[in-house]
Parts: structure tokens; C-alpha cells; sequence
């Protein structure tokens, strides 16, 4: 007998605006279809109303992860309308923010793999390991999750010696504990009996499917666009494409770990052969007709952003298709013929973008009605203030709010 | 195979059933083809040079037309495959015979442009709301964006 359920869209074990309804027979998923659109913000019309220099900082948006992924294909396209040759140690930094973003993407997607198949402590490992990457993101552009680098013709802010140091002598700390993370997903027998062989996807569903990133990879395609259609300095960055053909959520893991250690590569390579000279040239305000294709490597897979400019200021274009997009058709095969308590590890697979970033608090009192603007740092402190001046031994004590 | 050397076979093979090639950028083909050549053409970039990625199908309000392209990829090249449908009639092939992978796209130029995608295997609306007017498709340019009159519950 067959039963139709509804996952979603709002549901504990995902972690975006999803439906998903399913065919069941028992345990098993015959059948899914997915419902999207439950966060469909309009970006693309509301970028034909802006001008390019304002679309930067609405595309950066689009993603609250791979933000800096967005930027850039919007960025490098809109270069090549302009037919503007950006400043090299520019090309430079950004390609080091692009495999930065890559690493703390990649530890996220670790975690949350490892908080789906139930092994918690690894969650906590590696984004302890996130927070790392995260400081120095912040520290060179002074943002942790909207890093805004870009600019047409290089990037907004150079790198000074100093941080150049510290990065190069963070980055050991990380490249012993992805090494520790590569052995643990190839051996700790829980976390391989739970990952391999869920989700399978064969190569030639994966190429039918159009999948992009580590989902296709870890079926055996060996397609990046970081090699196939080098953009930034990526043609001068010797790497390696990172592959596996166990077609499940293991291999997923697996090409991801090794992704981490080819990124850490890089980034030496770029730190160590930075160019001098201006970190960015000057560009025009309008952009001629004409029309660009653009791909990106973001950590989830090609991302693409097709402009179209009429000769204005502002694009009569803008086409986005994000990297996840591309994944569902094939998690739709993945889902099939696997068992309902899957879906929330499938679905982290192909690591769906998720929104998540607060810096600071803005309190309202509600006896004067005055605002302020808290760190957490500052709030944190008075947490601990208030907690100090309860008497928790006190039995009869009343609950305090 | 070298994207130039990709162009002069497509257009050796081809020249019956496209209305124009040219390499317009580094890695960048550009092919037009007309509504009934879509699919042959597609089938035969396949087959021919494994141009097997659809990186996505984008659309474009031309005023009179809409213009239709598929950003095909492989490792040596992207070929970008155009087509024109007219506005008064708005219809293109559906391509997933050839690409499974691009049913998502179709349905999205559905709900987007209201272009009807013939033998699409799945027509359903993939975006927009449930209570989406009908006959309202927001990326086409005279669709303009008019926030509704807020209504407080229960009054003031």
C-alpha cells in the first residue's frame, strides 16, 4: 500500500523553505516532488531597476554562505562587458577570498553532515575550525558573512604584510585538522556505515541530471569550471580536481575534505606569489550592449549569472541560477528508492544554501522606549550580570521574568 | 577540441539547420537555430563534442520576441543555442528528451515569461505562490511591480 506525505516547508530536519511530497511504500520513497519558490525574492527583477554598481551589493546578498560566490560571477561578467582588464594583485586577493569562502563553506557542510548522521563532536570540531576562517575573512574585509571585496576593475581593500603572515601561519592549524578530518571520514566505521551508500547517483544520471559541484563529482565527473573555464588568476594556480566514485553521501564527504587541502594549496600559492602594484583600476559607469556568460566554481558547484546591459547604467538582464537549483533534479533521483529517515542527509549533501548570520542585537526598553545597539560581547556580560543576582539555592525563588 | 575548430564543425555539419554561428568571446559559441532545428541541434552538439551540462536556460524580453538560449557546457567550451519565439504566440520545444536535467528551467520560463514549453513532461507552476493571478508573469518588461494597499486586521 502507498502513502502520500508532505515534508515540509517548514520542518525540523531542513533547513530552508522546502516541500518535498513524498510516495511512500513503508519506509521507502517511491516517489518525490518538490515544491519551490517559499523564499523567491524577486532579485532578478529588482536588479533590472538598479545600476551596476548597486547590483554588486544585491547579489552578494542573494546567498547568506556563498555570498561572495554571487558577487564575483556578477562581478567578472560585468567586467567583461565593460571590456575592462582588472588589476592583477586585485585578481589576486579575490581569488584568495574565493577559496577562503570555499574553506569555511566546506567545514560548514562538514558539521552539518556530521550533526545528520548523528556524530555531534564533529560537528563541534569543525566549526570551531570555521571560526578560524571566519576571523580572518573578517579581519581582511572587515565582514564575516558579506565580505562586499569586490568592485568592478580589482577588489576595495589590499592586504598589508601582517595579515599576509597570520594567514600563512593559520593555515598549518588547518591543514592538520583537515588531514584529521580526512582520515576520520575514510575510517571511523559509525560515520561510514551511516554515509555510504545513502543517496546514490550514478555517473550517468548525475551528467543526464545536469548536477554540478561535489554532488558530481563524487560521482565521477571530473568537471570544475576553475578548470575548464579558468576565471581570475585560477589558470596560474597549480590544484588538483578533487573526485570520488563511490556515487553516495560519502564520497560527497570525501571530495569535499580533499577540496579543503587543495584549497589551503592555493591560498599559500597566492599568498606567496602576490603580485605588487594597484589592487584595482578605474571602471566606467556604463556598460555598452552586449551580453555575457558567466561560471563560477562556487563551493557548491557552477554558479552562473547571464547579463544583459542596453547601453545605461543599468543591466536590462540579470539571470541567476545558483548552484543548488541545478542539484535538485538529481536529489530527486537520490531520494528515490531510499528510506524516509535519508532525506534529511541526502538533502545536506548537496548542501543546500542556508541563511544565518546575526552580529548584533538592538534592544527596545520597554520602560523608556530608548534604543541601543549591543554587541555580543557587551550582552553576554549583562546575561551574566542579571544571572549573578539570582539566588538559585533559594527554593520558593520566583521564576525571574 | 579547440573551440575555433569546434565552430568550423558545427558549421561544416550543421549549416542546413542553423541560422548562424559565431565565437562571439574566448570559449564563448554562439548558435541560432529556429524553433524546429532546436532539438536536432542539441542532440547533435551532444553526441558530437559532449556538450552534455545545460547550465540553464535564460530568457530575455526583446519587445516583439522573446528570445530563448541554452548555455550548454563542456570542458573545452560553452555553446550558447538561441532561438526567437514571437510574443503574440509565445512557444518553444521542450528539450528534455535530450537533457533530462533541464525540466526545472522549462518550468521556470513558464511561470517567469509565460512561454508555453510544448510536450514538457511536467507543466506544473514551479515558483510563483499558489494564488498567483493568471496571465501575470513578472520578469517580462511591461510587468511592473505595484505593492497592494495595506490592510490592517480588524481596522486601526
Amino acid at each position: 500500500m502507498e502513502f502520500k506525505v508532505a515534508l515540509g516547508p517548514q520542518h525540523p530536519a531542513l533547513h530552508e523553505p522546502i516541500s518535498i511530497r513524498m510516495t511512500l511504500d513503508g519506509e521507502i520513497i517511491r516517489d518525490a516532488d518538490l515544491k519551490l519558490g517559499y523564499n523567491h525574492r524577486g532579485i532578478e527583477k529588482l536588479a533590472e531597476s538598479r545600476t551596476f554598481i548597486q547590483n554588486l551589493y544585491l547579489t552578494e546578498r542573494i546567498c547568506g554562505i556563498c555570498s561572495f560566490s554571487h558577487q564575483t560571477c556578477y562581478t567578472q561578467g560585468v567586467e567583461k562587458l565593460m571590456e575592462l582588464v582588472p588589476a592583477r594583485r586585485g585578481l589576486y586577493i579575490r581569488t584568495l577570498v574565493c577559496e577562503l569562502e570555499r574553506v569555511h563553506s566546506h567545514l560548514l557542510w562538514l558539521g552539518v553532515a556530521g550533526q545528520e548522521a548523528g556524530f555531534e563532536s564533529f560537528f563541534m570540531y569543525t566549526w570551531r575550525d570555521r571560526e578560524v576562517v571566519m576571523d580572518i575573512l573578517d579581519w581582511i574585509s572587515g565582514n564575516r558573512v558579506h565580505y562586499s571585496m569586490n568592485t568592478f576593475g580589482g577588489v576595495r581593500r589590499d592586504i598589508d604584510e601582517l595579515q599576509k603572515k597570520k594567514i600563512l601561519d593559520t593555515l598549518g592549524l588547518l591543514q592538520q585538522r583537515t588531514e584529521f578530518y580526512l582520515n576520520l571520514a575514510a575510517s571511523e566505521p559509525t560515520f561510514v556505515g551511516r554515509l555510504a551508500g545513502v543517496g546514490k547517483l550514478s555517473k550517468e544520471q548525475a551528467i543526464a541530471l545536469c548536477a554540478v559541484g561535489p554532488t558530481l563529482r563524487a560521482s565521477g565527473v571530473p568537471m570544475d569550471v576553475r578548470k575548464d573555464d579558468p576565471y581570475a588568476v585560477y589558470d596560474e594556480v597549480p590544484f588538483e580536481v578533487c573526485t570520488a566514485d563511490s556515487c553516495d553521501v560519502l564520497g560527497r564527504a570525501v571530495v569535499r575534505v580533499k577540496e579543503l587541502i587543495q584549497s589551503y594549496r592555493i591560498i599559500e600559492f597566492l599568498l606567496k606569489n602576490l603580485p605588487e602594484g594597484p589592487f584595482k583600476v578605474k571602471a566606467p559607469r556604463k556598460v555598452k550592449e552586449n551580453e555575457v556568460y558567466s561560471r563560477y566554481e562556487a563551493p557548491r558547484g557552477e554558479n552562473v549569472h547571464y547579463i544583459r546591459s542596453n547601453g545605461s547604467d543599468k543591466p536590462e538582464r540579470l539571470k541567476v541560477r545558483a548552484p543548488t537549483l541545478a542539484n535538485y533534479a538529481a536529489t530527486i533521483a537520490m531520494l528515490k528508492n531510499g528510506f524516509i529517515a535519508d532525506i534529511p542527509l541526502i538533502f545536506a549533501a548537496i548542501d543546500p544554501c542556508i541563511c544565518c548570520a546575526e552580529r548584533l542585537v538592538q534592544l527596545d526598553d520597554a520602560c523608556s522606549g530608548e534604543r541601543s545597539v549591543l554587541t555580543f560581547s557587551q550582552l553576554r556580560a549583562m546575561a551574566n550580570e542579571r544571572y549573578k543576582k539570582i539566588d538559585f539555592r533559594k527554593k520558593e525563588t520566583a521564576w525571574p521574568f | 577540441m579547440k573551440p575555433e575548430a569546434m565552430l568550423e564543425k558545427i558549421i561544416s555539419d550543421r549549416k542546413d539547420s542553423i541560422l548562424e554561428a559565431v565565437l562571439s568571446a574566448p570559449r564563448r559559441i554562439q548558435v541560432k537555430v529556429q524553433h524546429e532545428q532546436l532539438n536536432p541541434v542539441l542532440a547533435y552538439l551532444k553526441e558530437a563534442f559532449g556538450l552534455t551540462h545545460l547550465g540553464t536556460i535564460s530568457g530575455n524580453d526583446l519587445g516583439d520576441h522573446f528570445e530563448v538560449i541554452y548555455h550548454l557546457s563542456s570542458a573545452d567550451s560553452t555553446v550558447n543555442v538561441r532561438l526567437l519565439t514571437p510574443r503574440s504566440d509565445p512557444k518553444i520545444p521542450s528539450v528534455c528528451a535530450v537533457i533530462p536535467g533541464a525540466i526545472l528551467y522549462e518550468r521556470e520560463l513558464q511561470d517567469m515569461f509565460g512561454l508555453k514549453v510544448e510536450n514538457t513532461p511536467d507543466p506544473r507552476p514551479l515558483l510563483l505562490a499558489d494564488d498567483w493571478p493568471s496571465g501575470e508573469y513578472p520578469l517580462r518588461k511591461d510587468w511592473k511591480f505595484e505593492r497592494p494597499a495595506e490592510v490592517i486586521p480588524g481596522g486601526e
